[in-house]
């Protein structure tokens, strides 16, 4: 019928994409990766700095996405930067996008072997769960769009009432004392909490296809703040329940917190199954939208059919998640993809900014002097 | 002379020489020496009409008329509303065959067709798969004349459109497109046309025809097209610039598009105050969930996960759970596919013989499995819980859709435990998210979120509130309460 709104996403969903892609892993490892970093208590004032510094990284992204009208960013660095080097940093983003959903979806065949299912072999979770992914990326951008609508308000409530609920073991003093040690600690932990905001990133992308590319600064910001407000959340009442040592010694804090506390008389009592559940939803929209980005640069960058890219991508990214041999492999890995990010998704932009601003100054002159 | 009428007459003989049940009665005109005939099919065509006002007008003819025109015939004698005339035999023939009669008049080159085609249909009577306590108590019946009559006494307006067109290449029916003109978007009445013109079928026997032919999904479990026998119904979807499709010789009108949230709402939603309505449509929403997830739920947790359940209850059912020598799957598939036999013994059974298959199907076998030890009283309630709640689905078509995912929920569990069922209700989400009724995503208005259709939603709003239009469907018109 209206073929006009055909691919076109509206800003309200470029938000919730960008927040569905940082709610991934981040909310059962956050207080424990940061909290090993700034080894005080006060690591939510790092999570605030981290998320202020996605936001601004975040913008600075989608200012460069909106000047490029209707094209992702892996069309626009080969315009401005020439084929070969423009081609081989947007393939370098799509390693990256497609890394990322394999770390995903180990981290995702961890859990769930760990609490949900012992005996069943990791290929197996694996495997299902990729292709119930592939279901929805077939649909394109749209359905992605709307169902990450779907889940992001379930995950929402869910994840504050169980994280309430836990305000029973929740104690001040864990976190007191308030800057005992300096700022030092904290500007330190920011590295490390800036990288649980990756997924901002997933703005260069997604401008491409808003239906008002202008609002894509709105999208980026009001995406970021949400996982800001519910990580602060996180780390506050983990740290404050579990305590600083006792966060640092557990893998998943946050699901031992939550395993932690039981309510008698209510049908459940014990509420670890309903985080997993929304865990599990997170982490399908975040392998969702990496894979989907990187099956859509390599389908952009080789003029491939994306049909065939996202069939293609599915050996690759299932083998890369079983290569990390145990789970400190595969934490070292995400680590590694954070530091990439921050050089893949900081100097890379910025330069990108600059080349389009100079040619857009030089293009403004020459229309000058043709004119005069 | 004669040989004229004579010459038409044996045409239309030879035509319709395997029709036995056609008649034609040779008659002179009154008192003149005119000859002409009548051709009608008995039982289609009204014989009081017939005797009274065309035969008697035809015979008591006065003499001094002569020479007998067409107009004179047309315009002084025949005492018929509806009357028109037709060059050649062949289309004489396909009016005759529906009902018409046809008169023909020595001296008149033309066939003057009388439409004397009797109606014969149901009284108007309570809608039997839509029952309401509250709510106007008529249905639609099987001629299409009396639905487009009572859509137009109940929703009059002169701003009603009905578009009526043929289907059906042996076999023509007249199928009617009803909108509200102003509201609807022009574009879906234009698509709604072009896809019901591109059928091409001998032969339409029911709404579920075009239903099937027009979906855009074939293969998803949803209905995308909604069915309804309620006349209010039909106009309170067009009154939200929704297109209504009826089709003669059924009581089942269409309503596109549909999205999601439509299936689970009932007109007494609105009928009743809008807490009860509010209410109700939230325990609606809930019974689908267990009528789609609690047998799934049942085998994850007794399969896979009994540390996630508290301990008690994980005690008490592995201890009614000792003897069963099935697992747990096994278990509630038999007893899962036992209650879908039951039903659908009920529907297909006389009705008085109905209840009582049910207390034996029902209570006699359940009752006997859990003392052999088959199954475990538990997963009986289970079963039967989830049999309620999806009675509890206003629609029957929605009902199907869900009673056919949950062995679907059921297999996911068994396979993956709670993980499974998580998978399931992720690629339910994700079918739904990509399914389109008509240009209408099918999740709308939960995805993408129209705040503004929410008070539309899981409640019902307060009807002095909802002042537009569900925003979903890009009427011309979006208000339906003036300000103020």
């Amino acid at each position: 019928m209206t073929q006009k709104a055909q691919d076109r996403i509206t800003t309200v969903q470029a938000a919730v994409i960008v927040s569905n892609f940082l709610l991934g892993s981040g909310i059962l490892t956050l207080p424990r990766a940061s909290a090993e970093v700034v080894g005080t208590p006060d690591v939510w004032f790092s999570v605030l700095l981290g998320g202020f510094v996605a936001i601004g990284a975040g913008i600075l992204m989608a200012v460069l996405s909106k000047w490029h009208k209707g094209k992702t960013v892996f069309q626009y660095n080969q315009k401005l930067l020439g084929k070969w080097i423009g081609g081989t940093i947007g393939l370098a983003f799509v390693i990256y996008f497609f890394m990322t959903a394999a770390y995903q979806v180990r981290a995702l065949s961890e859990v769930t072997q760990l609490f949900l299912l012992e005996g069943t072999p990791s290929w197996a979770i694996v495997m299902v769960f990729m292709w119930v992914s592939l279901y929805l990326m077939f649909g394109g951008i749209n359905p992605i769009a709307r169902l990450f609508e779907l889940i992001l308000p379930v995950t929402i409530v869910i994840y504050l009432l169980v994280m309430l609920m836990s305000l029973k073991l929740f104690e001040w003093d864990n976190l007191r004392p308030f800057l005992g040690q300096g700022i030092l600690p904290v500007l330190d932990g920011v590295r490390s909490t800036a990288l649980s905001f990756l997924g901002v990133e997933i703005i260069l992308v997604i401008t491409a296809f808003m239906s008002n590319p202008n609002h894509s600064v709105k999208a980026v910001v009001i995406g970021t703040s949400i996982p800001l407000v519910i990580y602060m959340l996180t780390v506050v009442i983990v740290i404050g329940g579990l305590s600083l040592d006792g966060v640092l010694t557990r893998t998943w804090p946050t699901l031992d917190l939550i395993r932690s506390y039981e309510y008698t008389g209510l049908i459940f009592e014990r509420f670890e199954s309903l985080l997993l559940v929304i865990w599990i939803m997170q982490i399908y929209s975040t392998f969702t939208i990496t894979y989907f980005a990187s099956a859509l640069g390599l389908s952009q960058i080789f003029h491939f059919d994306i049909k065939t890219c996202l069939y293609g991508l599915l050996p690759i990214v299932f083998t890369l998640s079983t290569l990390p041999q145990n789970i400190d492999v595969l934490f070292a890995l995400g680590d590694f993809l954070g530091k990439s990010a921050f050089f893949l998704f900081v100097p890379i932009p910025l330069l990108l900014l600059i080349i389009t601003k100079w040619r857009k100054g030089a293009n403004k002159d020459a229309a000058e002097k043709s004119g005069s | 002379m004669s040989s004229q009428l004579n010459n038409k007459l044996t045409e239309m003989r030879e035509r319709m020489s395997f029709h036995s049940d056609v008649c034609i009665r040779e008659i002179t005109l009154g008192a003149t020496e005119i000859k002409g005939a009548i051709v009608f099919v008995n039982g289609l065509a009204d014989r009081d009409l017939i005797d009274l006002h065309i035969l008697k007008a035809l015979m008591t003819l006065r003499q001094d008329c002569a020479p007998l025109t067409k107009s004179y015939v047309m315009e002084r004698v025949l005492t018929i509303s509806q009357l028109s005339e037709v060059p050649n035999i062949e289309e004489t023939v396909a009016k005759v065959l529906m009902g018409a009669t046809a008169i023909l008049i020595d001296g008149i080159p033309e066939i003057l067709l009388a439409g004397t085609t009797k109606n014969k249909s149901r009284n108007i009577e309570e809608p039997i798969s839509e029952a309401l306590v509250r709510g106007p108590r008529m249905g639609f019946n099987e001629c299409l004349s009396d639905n487009t009559a009572m859509l137009r006494r109940h929703g009059e307006n002169d701003s009603m459109v009905f578009m009526s067109m043929q289907v059906g290449s042996r076999a023509k029916k007249d199928l009617v497109i009803a909108y509200m003109k102003g509201i609807a978007e022009p574009e879906l009445v234009e698509e709604v046309a072009a896809r019901i013109c591109k059928i091409n079928i001998d032969n339409l026997p029911e709404s579920g025809y075009v239903e099937q032919l027009i979906e855009d999904d074939f293969l998803s479990p949803f209905p995308q097209i909604q069915s309804t026998e309620r006349p209010d119904r039909v106009i309170g979807a067009m009154m939200e610039g929704r297109v209504a499709i009826l089709l003669d010789g059924t009581p089942f009108a269409l309503i596109a598009p549909v999205t999601f949230s439509m299936l689970l709402q009932s007109p007494e939603d609105y009928y009743e105050r809008w807490l009860a309505g509010s209410l109700l449509r939230l325990l609606r929403f809930f019974a689908a969930m267990i009528a789609l997830l609690t047998p799934a739920m049942y085998i994850s947790f007794i399969s896979f996960h009994p540390g996630l359940i508290p301990t008690k209850l994980a005690i008490s059912i592995v201890g009614s759970r000792i003897g069963v020598p099935f697992s747990s799957l096994i278990e509630a598939l038999i007893m899962e596919v036992a209650i879908e036999i039951l039903r659908e013994a009920g529907l297909r059974l006389p009705k008085p013989i109905g209840p009582a298959m049910g207390i034996v199907g029902g209570l006699i076998i359940g009752e006997a499995a859990v003392q052999a030890g088959i199954v475990s009283p538990i997963l009986v309630i289970v079963v039967a819980v989830t049999a309620i709640s999806s009675f509890s689905i206003p629609q029957y078509s929605a009902g199907i859709a869900l009673r056919m995912l949950r062995f679907g929920a059921m297999f996911c569990a068994a396979a993956f435990g709670l993980y499974g069922v998580v998978l399931f209700v992720l690629l339910l989400s994700a079918h739904v998210c990509r399914i389109k009724s008509f240009g209408v995503p099918y999740a709308s208005p939960g995805a993408p979120y129209r705040l503004g259709d929410w008070k539309d939603f899981f409640v019902r709003a307060p009807i002095f509130m909802m002042r537009k239009r569900p925003e979903m469907m890009h009427q011309e018109s979006k208000r339906r309460q003036k300000n103020e």
